[in-house]
């Protein structure tokens, strides 16, 4: 039977898999910076959930240092994205392809 | 004791509904509003949880901060005239979804196989003894993780001095 504990694994396994698909389907780079937040989201909401259910504190201590090294990732990622406007007149995936061999 | 499983599992309904429009939708601000509302579900499942200060930071860098640097950058890029970046239909991304939904599947299988067990060192009755969520995870923070947090600071300053640089320079 499904409980208060399973649930949130459930969704955090179900946002992670969704976060993941955006990050390998979708060609627009603001797009997979959102499905990456969403990955690490999932990552934090079983943190929580599994130290709720142990009874420990560690988990969302983590989370706070996931949350803060998230807002610093999205920080470098959107001004990495500006500069690839800028290059390319597009934030599509597919035009920054100069490292192509 | 309340039970609330039930407004719990509304809102996980709601969050990966948010989530898969989040996955289809070709327009980028629809993806931001979709995080936002799959982020602000979540803090709610936090709360429900007792992780009460966890929801706040939640509400306030996530859905606060990080929300506004993507709404801001959908607005200085002006993303609407990009159009749609793929199709649905396309067989890669049928299979793509196929396969994901086979891997929540079998993930969720593993989940159903585990039973927590009780080890409570931290109850809810316990919690509130000690003074509360959060006086208990600011002591912990404080203490036991002081050096991660330093760490953590000087991380973030530097991410965000680099930030501001790339983004200032001509490349």
């Amino acid at each position: 039977m499904i409980s208060e504990a399973h649930l949130p694994q459930i969704l955090a396994l179900f946002l992670f898999v969704v976060g993941m698909t955006i990050v390998l389907l979708r060609r627009n780079t603001i797009v997979l910076l959102m499905g990456i937040e969403l990955m690490l989201n999932a990552a934090n909401l079983s943190l929580v959930a599994f130290s709720r259910a142990n009874g420990q504190l560690d988990g969302q201590v983590m989370v706070f240092f996931v949350i803060t090294i998230a807002a610093a990732e999205s920080a470098v990622g959107l001004s990495i994205l500006v500069n690839l406007y800028r290059n390319f007149g597009s934030i599509n995936t597919d035009r920054a392809k100069s490292l192509q061999g | 004791m309340v039970n609330i499983i039930y407004p719990m599992a509304a809102l996980c309904l709601i969050c990966a509904a948010l989530a898969v429009v989040m996955l289809f939708s070709k327009d980028a601000l629809t993806c931001a509003m979709s995080l936002l509302g799959v982020l602000l579900g979540t803090a709610g499942i936090y709360g429900m949880i007792g992780a009460h200060f966890v929801a706040t930071v939640q509400l306030v860098v996530y859905a606060g901060a990080i929300m506004v640097l993507f709404i801001f950058s959908i607005m200085l890029l002006n993303l609407k005239k990009f159009g749609k970046d793929f199709h649905v239909l396309s067989p890669k991304f049928l299979l793509a979804s196929l396969s994901a939904l086979s891997l929540v599947g079998i993930g969720s299988w593993a989940i159903m196989q585990w039973s927590p067990t009780e080890r409570a060192q931290w109850s809810n009755e316990a919690m509130l003894a000690a003074g509360g969520n959060t006086k208990v995870l600011a002591h912990s923070l404080f203490t036991q993780h002081g050096i991660a947090f330093e760490a953590v600071s000087i991380a973030l300053i530097v991410a965000l001095i680099g930030a501001v640089t790339l983004a200032k320079r001509k490349f």
